[in-house]
């Protein structure tokens, strides 16, 4: 799993040079089959960034999609799939965010440590991990969301994980600076 | 034959006669019913043509307050919304007189405005809310959701005395009616009793004439408890019918728009309720097939096209992906689909001309009664294609559209499938709706106060022979639990369900539950309750995407922490309650409401459900304790 995930922040370092350049264009859409349909159907409502600066997998864009529809989203059942992979792909975890620099945050040493800085920072950066204490019934609550919007951790790695934040971000700790 | 005509209408002869007469004379039964309808009398004239013009007025002796409880009475007013205060005794005085107008006590005055605004949403009728002179700005909350929905309402207050106003007494400040001036079609100062009549009847008239709206009425209290004769009318004769057509040929010039068209599409909204026109329009669509849009989301408060029917396509947006670029675009009575799409003819049919073409360029703006508007458009279409023509053109374009509803009714389905996904054995919006469509009574009045409610919505079937959707265009919360007591008044042989969020039930408080619980008014109150404003932070978070996005920190939106039991708050205001958290227990839950609605009691549902979206598992707020500042444990 920790290879996947190495491997996972690899392919987003090299994917991102192409999102920067995506970005500086002024269209922040990138190529990809289901783009027209992204592009068109969800910004009748809200601009793009209400999409770009998420990260979810599929399973993760498929219910962001579902609840839109419900709302009055014009994507049919022919269009789902390709809507949510196109999502998935352009947005999934580990796809960097263009001209944002990532907050230098030094997370405490500990076990767990790395599964955070893999797991977590795929999708945003630790510095919001850090900046918030929380019980250890929150982070179980908040980790296994995330791990529903497609962070790679297993059930094992979620206990260490949550175990790490409880003992470095409980509520009776002080939040990183 | 003019005879015939001369003694119609000096009233001489009936309309029944005058049609026998005109066949007698060789006139053909179609040409003979046109001509009877064009001689026939108009309000107006019939108002003209009472006996001694003074039918339906009276004179009525009596303090300020009896003068104004008389008028309503002319005025055909059932209900006084109310909630008390000393200035006001001489209304209630007079009530204790005049049977015929029932009080309904509210406890906080936006609840009695709320109650009289979901009255007159579902009679037709006025509402009329009184309420405490210094709780004003309190029933001027919900006085919004009437002002922006143009719902009648007559608000009034027994003011400070005319000799007293002015002296900055604990309870005094000048001129309060400006106030109102934004919020309201018209507002007033009763200046003498025997005038109290006068102006209750022209608040009356301005609420009611279309385009509707609410007025405030303020009277002194010195006038209300002076003795003084009026008159008092009916209401025929102060009320204006505005049963405006369009201009004939405008209507065939649209007619002949529709049936041409390439690819049409009719948005409708609000005012086709409050016209009564759901019939014409779906005749309409019906009859040449297009697809019909709008009425859903922020501004609108009614569904009035039938949502499962195969020419429903959704909420309208701009862009429209199905049915693809419009060449002509009907919009029926709703300023929110009022747009301009690129290439594309916009008519709109509007009872309320200042609202109509108010923000965006109309191509052909049209004032009209909608009901009679649209029932001109259906006459001209069938006057302009035959029969076999109109149903060539309309089987083309339903068939597509038939199509994609299909198609959309397909996903839904998989969503239901699929309704659990993500949530364990916890509620989510979509389990929820899938069991208010299979547990509520197909004839119930549903009044929505609720915005994560909106994600539910489309798995209900609304309109036409199923449910009725009440609900508010601003969304000023505190507004549902209130309005559907109004409701289940105005429709007593219907069910009447509230649906609000945990904020709403938390705005209104339970308070309004007090009337409910007092009247045995027999709604089921369902909280949907996710802990959170829930909606709210999600477009923070993801619309502005802040600081509060980026740090995870949700500043303003969690409302757990305390953990409100809303059953148990109802039940302190003698409405039984329960608290549902499992999705297999949504139904006898609502069983046990509908046997207590049965038996004539209100009932209250607190159904917790997820937080969805992002930032949706954080419970985190920002910690502060007054507790803790403090230097002597007091």
């Amino acid at each position: 799993m920790r290879k996947l995930i190495l491997a996972i922040a690899f392919v987003a370092t090299t994917f991102g040079v192409a999102m920067s350049a995506q970005a500086q264009q002024g269209n922040p859409f990138p190529e990809g089959p289901g783009r027209e349909i992204v592009a068109v159907a969800c910004t009748q409502c809200h601009a793009p960034n209400a999409i770009t600066q998420l990260r979810m997998n599929e399973a993760g864009w498929r219910n962001q999609i579902y609840d839109m529809v419900l709302r009055g989203a014009q994507i049919g059942p022919n269009d789902i799939d390709a809507a949510t992979k196109y999502l998935a792909t352009s947005f999934g975890p580990g796809v960097p965010f263009p001209n944002q620099q990532p907050v230098d945050v030094k997370l405490p040493d500990g076990a767990g440590k790395e599964l955070v800085e893999g797991g977590c920072a795929l999708c945003h950066g630790v510095d919001r991990v850090a900046a918030t204490n929380r019980s250890k019934d929150q982070w179980e609550k908040i980790v296994n969301r995330m791990v529903f919007y497609g962070s790679p951790i297993s059930g094992d790695q979620v206990t260490s994980i949550v175990t790490y934040l409880d003992q470095n971000f409980g509520v009776k700790q002080t939040a990183a600076k | 034959m003019k005879d015939l005509l001369k003694k119609y209408l000096d009233s001489g002869i009936s309309r029944r006669q005058l049609m026998r007469g005109l066949s007698a004379v060789g006139v053909s039964g179609v040409a003979a019913k046109t001509l009877a309808d064009s001689f026939a009398p108009t309000p107006a004239m019939a108002q003209a043509a009472a006996p001694g013009g003074t039918d339906g007025i009276r004179e009525v002796k009596g303090n300020g307050g009896m003068l104004y409880m008389q008028q309503l009475k002319s005025a055909g007013v059932k209900y006084m919304f109310f909630n008390p205060s000393t200035g006001d005794a001489p209304f209630y005085d007079a009530a204790v007189d005049v049977p015929e107008i029932q009080l309904i006590k509210g406890i906080q005055e936006g609840a009695v405005v709320a109650m009289a605004d979901g009255y007159a949403r579902l009679s037709g009728n006025v509402g009329v809310a009184h309420i405490a002179n210094v709780g004003l700005p309190n029933g001027m909350t919900q006085l919004v959701n009437s002002w922006k929905d143009q719902i009648p309402v007559l608000l009034t207050v027994a003011a400070f005395g005319t000799e007293t106003a002015g002296r900055d007494y604990a309870q005094d400040y000048d001129h309060q009616e400006p106030m109102l001036q934004p919020i309201t079609k018209w507002f007033w100062v009763a200046e003498s009793t025997a005038g109290i009549a006068d102006v209750t009847r022209r608040a009356l008239k301005f609420a009611t004439t279309p385009p509707s709206g609410p007025v405030f009425l303020s009277i002194p209290d010195d006038l209300l408890k002076a003795q003084a004769t009026a008159q008092v009318y009916d209401k025929k004769l102060f009320s204006v019918p505005m049963r405006i057509r369009p201009d004939q040929k405008d209507t065939e010039a649209v007619a002949k728009m529709l049936i041409e068209a390439k690819n049409p599409l009719i948005t409708v909204g609000d005012e086709v309720t409050m016209c009564q026109a759901e019939m014409e329009v779906l005749q309409l669509a019906e009859l040449l097939g297009i697809p019909v849009a709008g009425q859903g989301g922020q501004g609108n408060w009614s569904k009035p096209f039938p949502t499962k029917h195969p020419l429903f396509i959704g909420a309208f947006v701009r862009n429209m992906r199905f049915p693809g670029p419009v060449d002509v675009h009907f919009n029926i009575g709703d300023q929110g689909a009022e747009k301009q799409m690129q290439g594309t003819t916009l008519i709109s049919m509007r009872r309320d001309p200042t609202g109509l073409a108010r923000a965006w360029p109309v191509n052909m703006p049209l004032v009209s009664d909608i009901k009679l508007g649209v029932a001109d458009i259906i006459t001209a279409v069938k006057a302009m294609a035959t029969k076999e023509k109109l149903k060539q053109i309309a089987d083309g374009r339903a068939g597509r559209a038939g199509e994609y509803s299909a198609g959309m009714a397909k996903l839904r389905q998989a969503m239901a499938t699929d309704k659990d996904a993500g949530s364990g054995n916890s509620i989510n919006m979509v389990r929820l709706g899938v069991e208010l469509e299979k547990g509520l009574e197909k004839d119930t009045i549903y009044v929505s106060d609720c915005d994560s409610g909106r994600s539910m919505d489309p798995f209900l079937a609304w309109g036409g022979a199923d449910k009725s959707y009440i609900s508010t265009g601003p969304n000023i919360l505190g507004w549902g639990v209130a309005a559907a007591m109004g409701a289940k008044l105005a429709r007593p042989d219907r069910p009447v369900v509230s649906c609000v969020g945990d904020g709403s039930f938390m705005f209104g408080g339970p308070q309004p539950l007090w009337s409910q619980s007092r009247y045995k008014a027999p709604v089921t109150n369902i909280v949907v309750n996710n802990m959170s404003y829930n909606n709210e932070r999600n477009r923070i978070w993801t619309f502005i995407a802040g600081q509060q996005f980026k740090t995870g920190k949700d500043m303003t939106c969690y409302n757990g922490s305390p953990d409100v039991n809303h059953a148990k708050a109802s039940e302190a205001f003698g409405v039984e309650a329960e608290v549902v958290i499992e999705p297999g227990k949504i139904q006898d839950a609502l069983g046990r409401a509908k046997r207590a609605n049965i038996e004539g009691r209100p009932y209250l549902l607190d159904i917790h459900v997820d937080r969805a979206g992002v930032g949706a598992a954080s419970e985190w707020y920002p910690p502060f304790s007054i507790a803790d500042m403090r230097t002597r444990k007091v």
